[in-house]
């Protein structure tokens, strides 16, 4: 869904920025972060060379979209609390994901949570669904910085233990 | 045809390429290609794909599908460079199968920045439309939910709703003049306590012939009455799992105050013309405009009721005791109703703030919205000005500001210090104390008023 604040998550993890009046995405933007040493498993450490990709144009349904996903080894997928429609499209998004890559790994971004403030019922629609999908969640804000690079590291962690690249 | 005419063609059509070994090393490209690498410009012969363009990693095994010949074609779609300095290039990178052994790949890159252009400002405008759209919605939740204020007795509603939030069960009385925003704290209440499905029903006691409301509230069987020629489910079942808001519950007849009274001690009752009893599971909110003290003293209220409902009572207070939280509340609606009318008033002019404090709301916050909203429709200002505030009955009523012209000095005289020194201590009292504010209501600037004041000895503060 496009507007949820991917590509401003990206540039808050990757620069530490953020900026209201940048062009939208099309088509997918690549950019590299190598991420802090974190724990994979008991005793074991690892660092990961995030590729991230950005991409736009799952409204459009179009067979390109497969073609992006194939060589993911996990989706960061976002919904934007300020538009409970994009929890509702959830389900439809990480379904494509599995089928294009079904070794991903998947977390979820509940994101703008700096203005989301006020709507509870929102949230707690996002926490219903990743108990029930069994995903973790955060609570992401791009504009201050709130659980971005963490969400990024819960990520990493996921495909770590599965034993992804 | 001559030596590099191909070359030529793709250099002009902005295309760039590539033979590949099965390993997926560069064997072969033209010039063109290197502006489309991750480093432009790097030489990138002998060189991995994957590192020439970052995009490949992941696709091994798409690409070797393509090397044998089991696939023939892949393509990714407006993939992008930042170049410092320039605008970002857009390309579409695609995948070839050659009869070739050692060169089984082909891979051609395409510029197509201009179409990439125009397809971004499309979606750019759209993204600032819903984004725009989101936040006015969720302003308007904002400001219809919420109690505006900062005065005392605002602070405390507002923190007594916060706790009660939390006890979901208990029965609560909302007391009140009309207007004072009762069914708005019945709403957050609700809200704050239950479910985002959960029903919230309210019905006006005052509004509705008592056997009407009987029946709304109860439900009835078919034949229960002449009329009843279906069966009717009432608000008590409708309200199951939420809240049930009896608006004006002074105004209800004895005889269903009886039921109401009995219901809320079994949490069961019977739709009328049945004898089948039910039971619902709801939170009870009341409210009413009127004393419930003295209705119970003149034998119009049961008293076993009243207990029943006064468990917890919230008192909300009437506009003019708000003080400034009045200018605070305009402010909001003024906000509100920009939206509305798609209007950019700025706030209130200093006379229409003076109007809004000295006016004395009978019909509470509902009559200052109306009045805000009346004045939006009309205002041509940057600001709302007093002559755009319409408020009171036409006419000056019992509170409005006498006219100097209707002041008549007595035929026997009287003192002019005397009666300065009351307007000067009326105003101060009116004004709880606050010399600005007693300062304007008497059109004076401070400086002028603390002057009186001292000429007549008055304590300034
Ligand atoms: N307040 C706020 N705005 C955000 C946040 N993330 C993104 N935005 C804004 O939402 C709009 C869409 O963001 P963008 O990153 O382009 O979304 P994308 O389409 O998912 O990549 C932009 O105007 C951003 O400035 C956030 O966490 N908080
Ligand atoms: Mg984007």
């Amino acid at each position: 869904m496009f507007g949820v604040g991917k590509t401003s998550l990206v540039r808050r993890f990757v620069y530490d920025r953020f900026e209201d009046g940048y062009l939208s995405t099309i088509g997918v933007k690549v950019s590299q972060k190598l991420l802090p040493p974190i724990q994979t498993g008991e005793g074991k450490f690892g660092q990961f060379n995030f590729l991230l990709w950005d991409i736009e144009g799952f409204e459009e349904n179009s067979p390109q979209l497969s073609n992006y996903l194939v060589g993911a080894a996990g989706a960061l997928v976002v919904a934007d609390l300020l538009r409970p429609e994009t929890i509702a499209s959830l389900p439809a998004i990480i379904n494509r994901f599995r089928k294009a890559a079904p070794a991903g790994q998947v977390a979820l971004a509940g994101n703008k949570i700096d203005l989301a403030k006020t709507s509870p019922e929102t949230v707690g629609e996002l926490e219903r669904f990743a108990a029930e999908s069994h995903l973790p969640f955060l609570l992401t804000s791009a504009k201050t910085g709130e659980n971005v690079e963490k969400s990024f590291q819960v990520l990493a962690r996921q495909i770590a233990q599965s034993g992804g690249r | 045809m001559e030596a590099g005419f191909f070359e030529k063609i793709f250099q002009q059509k902005r295309m760039g390429f590539a033979s590949l070994s099965p390993q997926l090393t560069v064997i072969s490209h033209n010039p063109y290609f290197l502006e489309f690498l991750i480093q432009p410009g790097r030489p990138a012969q002998g060189q991995p794909l994957q590192v020439l363009i970052p995009e490949t990693v992941g696709l091994e095994n798409v690409l070797e599908q393509i090397a044998a010949g089991k696939q023939v074609f892949f393509q990714l779609e407006n993939l992008q460079r930042e170049k410092p300095g320039k605008e970002t290039l857009f390309f579409h990178l695609s995948f070839y199968h050659t009869a070739e052994k050692a060169a089984p790949l082909f891979c051609l890159l395409e510029e197509v920045t201009a179409t990439a252009r125009l397809r971004q400002q499309i979606i750019q405008q759209m993204n600032e439309i819903r984004l725009l759209e989101s936040l006015i919605a969720a302003r308007r939740e904002e400001i219809s939910l919420s109690i505006l204020g900062n005065s005392e007795p605002i602070r405390k509603i507002r923190a007594t709703i916060e706790k009660l939030a939390r006890v979901p069960a208990a029965t609560i009385l909302l007391q009140g003049e009309s207007g004072t925003g009762k069914s708005m704290a019945a709403r957050m209440l609700h809200h704050a306590s239950s479910g985002k499905n959960a029903p919230f029903v309210e019905i006006n006691c005052a509004a509705i012939p008592e056997t009407l409301l009987e029946s709304e509230l109860f439900g009835y069987e078919k034949g229960a009455f002449t009329h009843a020629i279906a069966s009717k489910q009432g608000l008590l079942e409708e309200a199951h799992g939420g809240t049930l808001f009896l608006d004006e519950i002074g105004d209800m007849s004895l005889k269903l105050q009886a039921k109401m009274l009995s219901f809320l001690e079994t949490r069961r009752f019977r739709r009328l013309g049945s004898t089948a009893e039910k039971e619902v599971r709801l939170r009870l909110l009341a409210s009413t405009n009127r004393d419930l003290d003295e209705l119970v003293r003149n034998g119009a209220f049961r008293e076993d009721l009243y207990y029943r409902l006064n468990v917890v009572k919230i008192e909300l207070p009437p506009l003019r005791e708000l003080g400034s939280d009045i200018l605070e509340i305009a402010i909001s609606y003024i906000q509100a109703f920009n939206i509305d009318f798609n209007k950019k008033i700025s706030g209130l002019t200093a006379e229409a703030e003076e109007k809004l404090l000295r006016y004395r709301w009978p019909g509470n916050v509902r009559e200052l919205r109306n009045a805000i909203e009346r004045a939006m429709i009309f205002a041509e200002g940057e600001r709302l000005d007093a002559a755009d505030l319409l408020v009171g009955p036409a006419g000056p009523g019992p509170e409005a500001a006498p006219a100097a012209e209707n002041f008549r000095l007595p035929a026997g005289g009287m003192s002019f210090e005397e009666i300065e020194k009351k307007l000067l201590r009326d105003a101060l009292k009116l004004a709880g104390g606050n010399q600005s504010k007693a300062a304007k209501l008497l059109r004076l600037s401070r400086d002028a008023f603390r002057y009186r004041l001292e000429k007549h000895g008055l304590p300034d503060g």
